[in-house]
């Protein structure tokens, strides 16, 4: 910190800028301009600096070329705390969702023959390069998530992570729960909440859009059983639970494990 | 006690009437097949025959998410938010949802009161209603089938009406200020209170004793049913949010953007959950899912020695809002030696490692 302000950077790699311009869009940024000093940040900040040393990086995107390998590299070197921003920079994104083909055939299927100047990757996490020291989850994050992380970075303490399911706000709420009633796939209770259950409010089904609980306490198996029960193949399980959780290493044994089970 | 007949012509007047003495909230359908209590605009959509609603009427009194206090930190400040709390009617609780608050009251009012709960607890008026018991319903196990106290009124469904208890001076106030709606309670309808007594307690599905219950689940920690059920188990903490009478909760404190100036709040929290056990230098009192699993079985059957009773009472709700399809009575049953399969054919060689002084390895985490 100097002059008591603390030193903000916001690093997008590949993502649709959501994450940032949900940011940028908060009337709270106000409050925090006096104590804070943006070193960089494109969508708001013109003169910003990638390469200036920072107290916060937020990084928003999955690492998905050679070239973001670096920068992400880079920031780590320059920051004190690294803040991986939303569903692509946590997780890998929906981009990750197909990682289990090659490269070459996701990028024809996209590009066809067009020519690019990098050099790509599959897409994936953050922490997959460097040491992530706080998360910030969503496609896009909600509006208190920055302001409960930034405030208590602000007092000097530490923010405390999700590690409970989406079903918890659900009923908090008094939504009638979606899995039960109507059988559909609801993937609130693998998913971390934060989201106030916005989609099971509407009577939607969780796509788990803010990534499965860390921890080892998402459980993909038991939920994978409830789903066989509702008439769900093992493929249609897959599908739904990696749209977000594709880099997710238990997830395929764990449903696996269901499916071993009928078997015996 | 004072008795005064509700004739059934008059119910939804009646209804109406209760709106003078605060918001009314009862039970409606809010979806295809889900009731829970909500503000009551249209008389005509309260459900008088539901089963049970979603959310237990603790929410009206311990809040699913509540701001407690607000803090300035270069001052050193912080001031409670205690809001103005208008009353308001409860109308169609269930004796077992009554006997839920009696058993938050235990907690949240002797000794130390919480200021929040109180304030809630002094302004609702309370009128229960009588119920047909469903396949999940099992108070009559639990003893909490019948309210002596714990309301303000309390409509016996009858053929033509309601026999109405009196249960408090402020029960006798809306009765009285509402004389000509009531008639008084003639032979015929004690006759008819009889008989539905009679039959609902028939429509109960198990008909047996439980009172060993907390001790055979205590020495039977180790009994293969925690095992199978926790592995299919979600954790997604809908039996404790459902319960009538769970009432752990979760502060956080949010600073605002001037890094100064915040609040403090609360949230129902769930022992399902990783967070619920963990305390500093990550220790973890229950590090499985299937210790956490057990404590809620634990903790509900365990005794409520105010009240004589546990503190399960029997609402069903934990079984009927599992996704997951666990039936918390048959667990119990099997416990108690009541299901197939309840004693463990083989004996285990090992001396059986039981109580919470032997809970698993403690397992560290990355945090």
């Amino acid at each position: 910190m100097e002059n008591g302000k603390v030193r903000i950077g916001f690093y997008a790699l590949t993502s649709c800028y959501g994450c940032q311009l949900q940011f940028a869009m908060m009337d709270e940024i106000l409050q925090l301009l006096p104590h804070a000093e943006i070193v960089c940040w494109y969508m708001i900040e013109r003169n910003s600096y990638e390469e200036e040393p920072v107290d916060i990086a937020f990084i928003e995107g999955s690492v998905s070329t050679e070239e973001e390998v670096e920068l992400v590299k880079k920031i780590r070197e320059n920051a004190k705390i690294v803040v991986a921003v939303g569903s692509c920079a946590v997780h890998g994104g929906v981009q990750s969702w197909e990682k289990d083909k090659p490269l070459e055939e996701l990028w024809k299927t996209v590009y066809g023959d067009g020519k690019v100047k990098f050099e790509p990757k599959m897409a994936e996490p953050v922490s997959k390069y460097i040491k992530v020291d706080y998360n910030i989850y969503g496609c896009p994050p909600e509006k208190k998530d920055f302001l409960y992380a930034i405030g208590t970075f602000l007092v000097g303490s530490w923010p405390e992570d999700i590690d409970y399911p989406v079903c918890l706000e659900c009923r908090l709420n008094g939504y009638p729960c979606v899995l039960i009633e109507k059988g559909e796939p609801c993937l609130g209770p693998i998913t971390r909440a934060g989201c106030d259950a916005r989609c099971p409010n509407y009577g939607i089904a969780c796509i788990g859009c803010r990534g499965a609980i860390g921890y080892d306490v998402a459980w993909f198996d038991s939920l994978a059983r409830v789903f066989k029960e509702k008439g769900l193949t093992k493929e249609e399980i897959l599908e739904r639970m990696k749209i977000f959780n594709a880099h997710n290493p238990k997830l395929e044994e764990m449903v696996e494990k269901i499916f071993q089970e009928v078997k015996e | 006690m004072r008795y005064v007949k509700l004739p059934k012509e008059n119910t939804h007047a009646f209804l109406e009437r209760l709106k003078e003495w605060g918001r009314l909230y009862a039970p409606v359908k809010i979806s295809e097949k889900f009731y829970d209590f909500r503000e009551i605009d249209d008389v005509r959509k309260v459900e008088f025959n539901y089963n049970r609603t979603i959310m237990p009427p603790k929410k009206f009194f311990f809040l699913p998410r509540e701001k407690l206090f607000e803090f300035n930190l270069a001052k050193a400040e912080y001031k409670e938010v205690i809001e103005d709390v208008e009353p308001f009617v409860l109308f169609g609780v269930h004796a077992c949802d009554i006997f839920g608050l009696k058993v938050l009251d235990t907690v949240y009012l002797d000794e130390l009161p919480d200021k929040y709960y109180k304030v809630r607890r002094e302004k609702g008026i309370i009128i229960g209603i009588s119920c047909m018991p469903d396949d999940y319903c099992f108070c009559n196990l639990r003893e909490t089938d019948f309210a002596d106290d714990g309301f303000d009124l309390f409509l016996h469904e009858l053929p033509d009406g309601w026999l109405v208890r009196v249960g408090t001076p402020t029960g006798h106030r809306i009765v009285d200020k509402n004389i000509k709606l009531f008639e008084e309670v003639t032979t015929e309808d004690i006759c008819n209170f009889r008989e539905f007594e009679n039959r609902r307690s028939k429509a109960f599905k198990y008909h047996e004793d439980w009172s060993n219950l907390r001790y055979l689940l205590e020495l039977e920690m180790e009994h293969p049913m925690w095992e199978e059920q926790a592995d299919i188990c979600l954790a997604c903490g809908n039996c404790n949010t459902t319960c009538p009478t769970c009432r752990c909760y979760e502060v956080q404190d949010i600073v605002n953007l001037d890094g100064n100036t915040g609040y403090r709040e609360r949230r129902w929290d769930s022992c399902q959950f990783r967070s619920h056990g963990l305390v500093a230098g990550n220790h973890n009192f229950r590090p499985t899912k299937k210790d956490r699993f057990r404590n809620r079985y634990l903790c509900k059957n365990s005794y409520n020695e105010k009240l004589g009773v546990s503190y399960c009472v029997g609402c069903g709700r934990c079984t009927y809002f599992c996704p997951a399809g666990i039936s918390f009575v048959r667990n119990l049953r099997t416990i108690m030696g009541l299901e197939e399969r309840s004693c463990p054919p083989e004996l285990s060689e090992e001396i059986p490692k039981r109580g919470f002084a032997y809970a698993s390895e403690v397992r560290g985490e990355d945090l």
